[in-house]
């Protein structure tokens, strides 16, 4: 009888329970709104990539794409650390805001190890709904994926809303892993935990909000030199010194961040007259306490945030990388080469191609060797260009208009007395002001028109190395050949299949005709071949780039305006107090602002020092052409950042409105 | 200085009316000190609210030096309140992300004065308070005592014409509350402060020179101390007190 008693007061504890648990974790959504959604969106991406992995139509695209896979879990793990962090982070920070309600329940009689597993069953059910959601939504993030992937490859593409198992178990999985990890260090405290400890734990860390001393000063000043000094090895691109320059700047972001509200008030107090200026006050006290109190994580979200700004800049700088290569690669659908002078056989591939590659047109032509390289060591003086000829390379103007005629370019006339230069984009600015004549089998030429279209300029063995000169076909019979070119343009799209048969065919070359190494003597470039390994290039470093700057950025995001929304009701109190002593209510307005402009710069600032130099350092030690100016530089950091500040910028506004409804008078 | 003149005050719905204030008048002069007391619920804060502008009556005039703010706008009311009122609240209302020194500046930086004059001017008005081996203290690191003086620098570091004072002594001990008493004292004294405070304590309200009492939102009685000791004056509010019944803490 007693031990039927205590199974049904253990049944109702049990079932009151649950309902406690379910109720707070609705007002857990309702009042962490900002952190569910951004656990929804990770979910989503975190399902989306998942996707990728177990996708065999996507895998099937190239053989490059083996690789895909494997990336995509590699940065998944860093994912879900960064993820865990953020669960970890919050899960704690309910903890402390929470503890008096926690204790109340303890007061009351339940044991801790009944609030433990309250606090467990109610985020659990937060990150079940969350999850939910998330994978959803991931179906269809995945089905953007898998259209960028296709188009890549330049695919058709339908759209086919389909769940793949497997990934729905991955992503399980990892959400499995997160939340058993982050819950079980909050249950262990929760349980070890006494009432007063509780009852007093939203207080901790006030006191050392307000810590001061000289050393951490001190601290401050060196982190900001070591800061600059950082930077500056990180652009030094040496190895050794670039390790020191990140370490430098881990430095720089970890001590400016610990020491600021000891450096910023001293000197503020040595300037009274800056202090006391209208908002400077409040402004710089409350974000000196702010960080007093949570400068370690500003700290690292600033690190997230170089992170992020480096991902973001690097996958977008490695996407005009990999489109100038294959649009300068070749612009040919098939293009065989020799890579000197003596005479060609394109035989046992022309074979090939008549019997089983429909063609739209085909050309073989010679390209010639200059007298001079006047033009190449003038491009040497003035450009970023790399010399491969000993001579500046000439081509026939016959071949060259029926070039451009296969291509469907525009005509290009031939003007009596003048050379035709054809080079790549970057190179003409520097040719523009080029006035110098050339001689070519006794005939003089001047300079004459210059054309920039894409014409297989980029490797040595194309036609030219950056330029060639297009000068009359008279001009050349005494010129010694320079190499020969079999260009020819499909009716179709040459195949996988069929690029793989002429690259068997370049393989066996040499054994075939007996001349030893004579596949050396060969190069075989397809356009479609060229785009399609770029496009698996592609797909494998900048999708997992920007999965990891975006999960980056909401989780970094999260923390901040979390915890500026925690302020709520002091900053409450702030503004009720100033409207007590007059302040006008369009002040108190902009003194939010500015208090919410200061916080959500701090931590993005230092990583735009860092992150802009060293992406403009990338994009200039990238291949000479592959950035086509400055112009084009600054566009792709302005899109950069504009893409980090877009995504930033919808939780500030969040938190704005959230503060200026709750914390303004009136 | 400030002539409260029969207003009155109403809370809640048409069909649920609650009469805080009943034709409360009274008028303060330059240089008074005058407390305010009743039991909890009798108005004494809603009349504190009204005249610092912080709540609006619903009839009546509350004039300062002949100007009537139940009249100005919303932007002329927050100027009133920061160059013509000083506030002492019971829980201090000190900001604790600000030092002392900065929480008593900070009434002179929403008044936009020279930057450059501020430290110096809280300096000048902490040395007068006992606080200023104190000012580069936060909140959390001082005494309530402490506080309150702070609270009281901050309410005339403006050269605050009138200077509101709720329950200053609510949250103190009885020898922080003597000190603090004191002190307000001394502002009215040497320092011209015109000081209006409401109180539930017979013993902070027999450092007054005027005690008025109201009952159910309206003014029920009122003591001038005149010369007489300050113990004299605080059996006889005792005694009022008895007369008004209630629920008064001090008299229970």
């Amino acid at each position: 009888m007693k031990s039927w008693m205590c199974w049904v007061c253990w049944e109702v504890i049990s079932v009151t329970l649950c309902k406690l648990s379910l109720r707070n974790a609705r007002r857990q959504a309702r009042d962490y709104l900002v952190y569910f959604v951004t656990v929804i969106l990770s979910a989503a991406l975190i399902h989306a990539f998942n996707g990728l992995v177990f996708s065999q139509e996507l895998r099937a695209l190239s053989s490059f794409m083996s690789s895909l896979p494997l990336i995509t879990v590699l940065v998944s793990a860093v994912v879900i650390a960064i993820m865990g962090w953020l669960i970890r982070y919050i899960m704690n920070f309910m903890l402390s805001r929470r503890s008096r309600e926690l204790g109340t329940y303890i007061l009351i009689g339940l044991e801790n190890g009944q609030v433990a597993r309250l606090f467990i069953l109610e985020n659990l059910a937060t990150g079940a709904a969350a999850l939910s959601v998330g994978l959803l939504l991931g179906g269809l993030f995945f089905q953007i994926l898998r259209a960028v992937t296709l188009s890549l490859f330049h695919m058709p593409y339908t759209f086919r809303l389909s769940a793949s198992p497997k990934a729905v178990a991955l992503t399980i999985a990892y959400f499995a892993v997160i939340y058993l990890l982050a819950l079980r260090s909050c249950g262990k405290r929760l349980r070890r935990m006494q009432i007063r400890e509780l009852l007093s734990y939203d207080r901790r860390g006030e006191e050392e909000a307000i810590q001061s001393s000289r050393g951490r000063r001190r601290v401050f000043t060196v982190s900001i030199a070591s800061g600059i000094l950082g930077t500056l090895l990180l652009l030094s691109g040496s190895l050794l010194m670039g390790i020191m320059g990140a370490a430098l700047v881990i430095f720089f972001l970890y001590g400016f961040f610990l020491s600021f509200s000891s450096g910023v008030p001293a000197y503020f107090n040595a300037r009274p007259g800056k202090k006391y200026g209208t908002h400077t006050l409040l402004v710089f006290r409350t974000l000196s306490f702010k960080l007093g109190t949570m400068g370690m994580t500003m700290a690292t979200i600033s690190l997230l945030f170089t992170g992020t700004i480096v991902s973001e800049g690097a996958g977008m700088l490695f996407g005009v990388l990999f489109q100038s290569r294959v649009e300068g690669t070749t612009c040919c659908d098939i293009f065989i080469g020799t890579t000197d002078g003596a005479p060609a056989d394109f035989g046992p591939y022309l074979d090939y191609i008549e019997e089983n590659i429909p063609l739209r047109g085909s050309r073989q032509y010679r390209l010639y060797q200059g007298e001079t390289r006047q033009m190449t060591d003038y491009l040497l003086e003035r450009t970023d260009y790399y010399a491969y000829y000993a001579y500046d390379p000439l081509m026939a103007y016959s071949d060259y208009a029926a070039l451009r005629a296969m291509l469907g370019y525009p005509e290009a006339p031939a003007e009596p007395g003048r050379y035709i230069i054809h080079c790549m984009a970057y190179l003409e600015n520097a040719l523009e002001d080029y006035d110098t004549s050339v001689s070519v089998g006794g005939t003089t030429l001047s300079p004459g028109a210059i054309y920039t279209e894409s014409f297989s300029q980029k490797l040595w063995d194309g036609n030219g190395r950056g330029f060639l000169l297009v000068v009359p076909d008279e001009c050349l019979s005494s010129r010694p050949v320079s190499h020969s070119v079999y260009a020819a343009m499909t009716l179709e799209p040459l195949s996988e299949a069929d690029y793989d048969r002429l690259r068997d065919i370049h393989d066996g070359a040499g054994e075939d005709s007996g001349q030893g190494h004579a596949r050396d003597s060969y190069f075989l470039l397809a356009k479609d071949a060229v785009a399609r390994e770029y496009a698996s290039v592609s797909a494998t470093t900048i999708f997992p780039l920007f999965y990891l700057a975006l999960v980056l950025t909401l989780v970094s995001a999260t923390i901040l305006t979390v915890q500026q929304l925690s302020q709520g009701p002091r900053l409450a109190r702030q503004f009720g107090l100033l409207e007590k002593l007059g302040m006008d209510r369009r002040e108190m307005a902009r003194t939010l602002r500015r208090q919410l402009a200061v916080y959500y710069a701090m931590p993005a600032v230092p990583p735009l020092l860092i992150s802009i130099p060293l992406l403009v350092a990338m994009g200039h030690s990238f291949e000479p052409g592959a950035i086509s100016g400055d112009w084009q530089l600054a566009g792709i950091l302005g899109v950069t950042l504009g893409l980090f500040f877009l995504i930033y910028l919808v939780y500030i506004l969040t938190a704005y409105s959230s503060l200026k409804r709750s914390v303004l008078p009136g | 200085m400030l002539q409260v003149q029969a207003i009155e005050k109403y809370y809640g719905s048409r069909n649920n009316v609650t009469k805080a204030l009943d034709r409360v008048s009274f008028d303060v002069a330059e240089g008074e000190f005058i407390a305010i007391m009743g039991a909890s619920g009798s108005g004494k804060t809603t009349l504190l609210n009204c005249i610092s502008t912080i709540d609006t009556v619903s009839a009546g005039h509350i004039l300062l030096n002949g100007q009537d703010i139940s009249e100005l706008p919303q932007q002329e009311l927050a100027r009133f309140r920061r160059e013509r009122l000083g506030f002492v609240f019971q829980d201090f209302n000190l900001l604790d992300t600000l030092t002392l020194e900065e929480n008593i500046g900070l009434a002179l930086t929403i008044n936009h004065m020279d930057p450059n004059l501020v430290r110096d001017r809280v300096q000048d008005v902490a040395m007068r308070l006992g606080i200023d081996d104190i000012l580069e203290k936060f909140p959390t690191q001082v005494s309530g005592g402490q506080k309150q003086r702070a609270a009281c620098a901050r309410a005339m570091v403006a050269g605050q014409s009138l200077i509101l004072a709720d329950e200053p002594t609510g949250a103190l001990d009885s020898r922080a509350s003597k000190n603090l008493l004191e002190i307000m004292a001394k502002m009215n004294r040497e320092m011209r402060a015109t000081i209006l405070m409401v109180t539930h304590d017979a013993y902070s309200a027999s450092y007054a020179s005027r005690v008025l009492f109201l009952k159910d939102g309206r003014l029920f009685n009122e003591l001038l101390r005149g010369k007489r000791a300050r113990a004299a004056v605080y059996h006889e509010i005792l005694d009022v007190l008895g007369l008004l019944g209630g629920d008064i803490r001090d008299v229970m």
